[in-house]
């Protein structure tokens, strides 16, 4: 991936030599975070006999893509020694993608109105309210799994997306409201002030005038909020029963504690339920970043 | 910087909104759904929580629900098993935040070079924070498993190590091996916070220190380290708070053992809770757990606001 310069070796030089050792620690880098990764992503690929070879078979020998058709059809002549958690799979993925979206669109909603008073408007017990929602995140998830259990039992919402989603949006609304306040904040009045000047009600001016201005935060906002969703597992867990509404970290944890399943097909599973994180991660990289920064830290 | 605290200023008249609502009924509304959902799924959980705590309550005799005031608390304070999870939890905390702060800040620092290849290593870096700790947790189980692991495989055809070895069956490599489990999640995070501050440094300071004949490591102590503390401390809290509150990761990985070498205070609040069914000591130790968090948090606050670094 990265080539040292000729003149390293001939003329030599400090300052290409330096060039150099950057581009070695890079390198180091680079291994430090792929090498865990790929280890799971060659064994989903692999045949289960040959991913408990000693020594190890880094490379798959007779690579096979067996693991993703079993959980593409399940039932089929395909369904190996897991094969009943293959089948939660496809629905867990979906539930999973239905979880996220509607946190992160709920966020965006609730934290836009909310954000947008405290970032613009000044009113009595505005640092209370603040201090209301970043002190409701202070507390861990696990002090929280009895009484919500209990809450949500009594609302009839268990095994319900709906009840993940608004667990999700409780806990992710705190950070996306501080982020998008922050952000709002980084964003000239006289935007606002230009669309009311033009007769624009204050609804017409948040759509059309300032949120496409805070594009960077909203994206990074929701990014937070649907990777939360995703990858939460302890009120997973808890909340939901059947396919109706487990996730994925559900049905993988499911798969790795129950000693039956093959490893490859876990593997297999684990690479399924990173895809569409990764996907946004990387898309919106540029956006994230910019969000993150400029809103969550202020100079 | 601006002075902490400070809001920009407010207009001299508490001036009608161009809509007509008034303003303050206008912000309470626009408040209302985000405060109606952390209120009921948030707020009043906590208090159910403690209501509990208060009470002798196990799923095995439900019929005994009894108020027994703080007697809960003074168990857990007087049993061994409290001390022991609350030293593993500082122990695993202090190892995961000081890694994620040195790697965080190495790796940062290097990013903010020029070399071939810096914007393919400044992506990767994200990859794992994309990953989900239940993956994260299967991951590394295999990574460290005693029979056919990678770990294993790797050092033994190095010469490393002369055969392969449980790394999650002795107490201590099993709290390292969730450590450093621990930090490669976390990593992504700091980084981006912290690159992000080092590209705010102007160059000129540098320059300026290099002709008064600043040696480098004296760059480093008074310009960049400098720049650098807020984001750090956001760091500091973030990931604080993020290692306080593991728990998937021990969940798939180690589940507390071996015996109970990585059994931290949350690990300890689920068992409670869950395997002993016992509801009342399971909330107040959910409460000890989140009466340090925010012990923490506040000590961490008062040292942002104290330096004036952040604001309201």
């Amino acid at each position: 991936m990265s080539t040292l310069p000729i003149h390293f070796f001939t003329a030599g030089g400090r300052r290409s030599r330096r060039t150099a050792f950057l581009a070695l620690a890079g390198i180091a880098v680079a291994v430090y975070i792929l090498a865990p990764f790929c280890w799971l992503l060659l064994t989903s690929f692999m045949h289960e006999r040959d991913a408990l070879t000693v020594p190890t078979q880094w490379i798959p020998q007779h690579p096979t893509l067996e693991h993703y058709r079993t959980f593409f059809h399940p039932s089929g002549a395909n369904a190996l020694v897991g094969g009943r958690a293959a089948e939660e799979m496809l629905p867990g993925m979906v539930n999973s993608l239905f979880a996220a979206l509607g946190t992160a669109v709920a966020n965006l909603v609730l934290g836009t109105l909310a954000g947008y008073s405290l970032a613009r408007l000044r009113f009595r017990g505005q640092g209370a309210l603040l201090g209301v929602y970043l002190g409701s995140r202070m507390v861990p998830g696990i002090a929280l799994i009895v009484p919500l259990y209990l809450t949500l039992k009594n609302l009839g919402m268990l095994d319900h997306l709906s009840a993940l989603i608004t667990t999700y949006v409780t806990f992710t609304l705190p950070f996306t409201i501080w982020l998008l306040k922050n952000y709002f904040q980084t964003i000239p009045r006289s935007l606002e002030e230009a669309a009311f000047m033009d007769g624009c009600s204050w609804l017409q001016m948040l759509i059309k005038v300032l949120l496409p201005v805070a594009m960077p935060g909203l994206v990074s906002a929701a990014m937070f909020a649907f990777m939360t969703a995703w990858n939460d597992y302890l009120f997973a867990v808890i909340l939901t029963s059947t396919t109706a509404s487990k996730t994925l970290p559900v049905v993988v944890a499911g798969f790795a504690t129950d000693v039956t399943t093959q490893r490859t097909l876990m593997a297999t599973g684990g690479v399924l339920a990173i895809i569409p994180p990764l996907a946004l991660a990387f898309l919106f990289q540029r956006l994230i970043v910019q969000g993150l920064t400029s809103g969550a830290v202020k100079d | 910087m601006r002075p902490s605290l400070s809001l920009p200023a407010a207009k001299p008249r508490q001036r009608v909104n161009r809509v007509g609502y008034d303003r303050r009924a206008f912000a309470w509304l626009l408040n209302a759904p985000a405060l109606l959902a952390i209120c009921v799924l948030s707020a009043f959980p906590i208090a159910y929580s403690a209501w509990i705590s208060l009470h002798r309550y196990n799923l095995q005799r439900p019929h005994a629900f009894k108020f027994v005031g703080i007697s809960n608390y003074i168990d857990i304070l007087q049993s061994p098993e409290f001390w022991t999870s609350l030293w593993i939890t500082v122990e695993y905390t202090v190892l995961v935040v000081m890694l994620v702060v040195v790697l965080g800040i190495l790796i940062a620092l290097l990013l903010n070079r020029e070399f071939p290849g810096r914007a393919m290593v400044r992506t990767l870096v994200l990859l794992p924070w994309a990953i989900p700790p239940v993956v994260n947790g299967l991951m590394w189980q295999w990574i460290y498993d005693a029979k056919v692991g990678a770990l294993n495989g790797l050092l033994v055809s190095l010469g490393l190590l002369d055969q392969y070895r449980g790394w999650l069956s002795t107490p201590t490599s099993a709290l390292l091996a969730l450590v450093f489990a621990e930090v490669w999640s976390l990593l992504p995070l700091a980084v981006i916070l912290l690159l992000s501050a080092l590209q705010r440094i102007p160059a000129e300071l540098y320059e300026a220190a290099r002709m008064d004949g600043a040696s480098k490591s004296q760059l480093f102590r008074y310009i960049t380290l400098p720049w650098l503390s807020q984001s750090l401390l956001v760091v500091l809290i973030l990931q604080t708070m993020s290692a306080l509150r593991a728990f998937d990761v021990i969940y798939v990985l180690t589940a507390g053992g071996p015996g109970t070498a990585t059994t931290t205070l949350t690990w300890q609040t689920y068992l409670t809770t869950f395997s002993n069914l016992d509801f009342g000591h399971g909330n107040a130790y959910a409460w000890l757990v989140s009466l340090i968090t925010l012990a923490l948090a506040l000590a961490y606050f008062k040292v942002l606001y104290g330096r004036g670094d952040i604001e309201a």
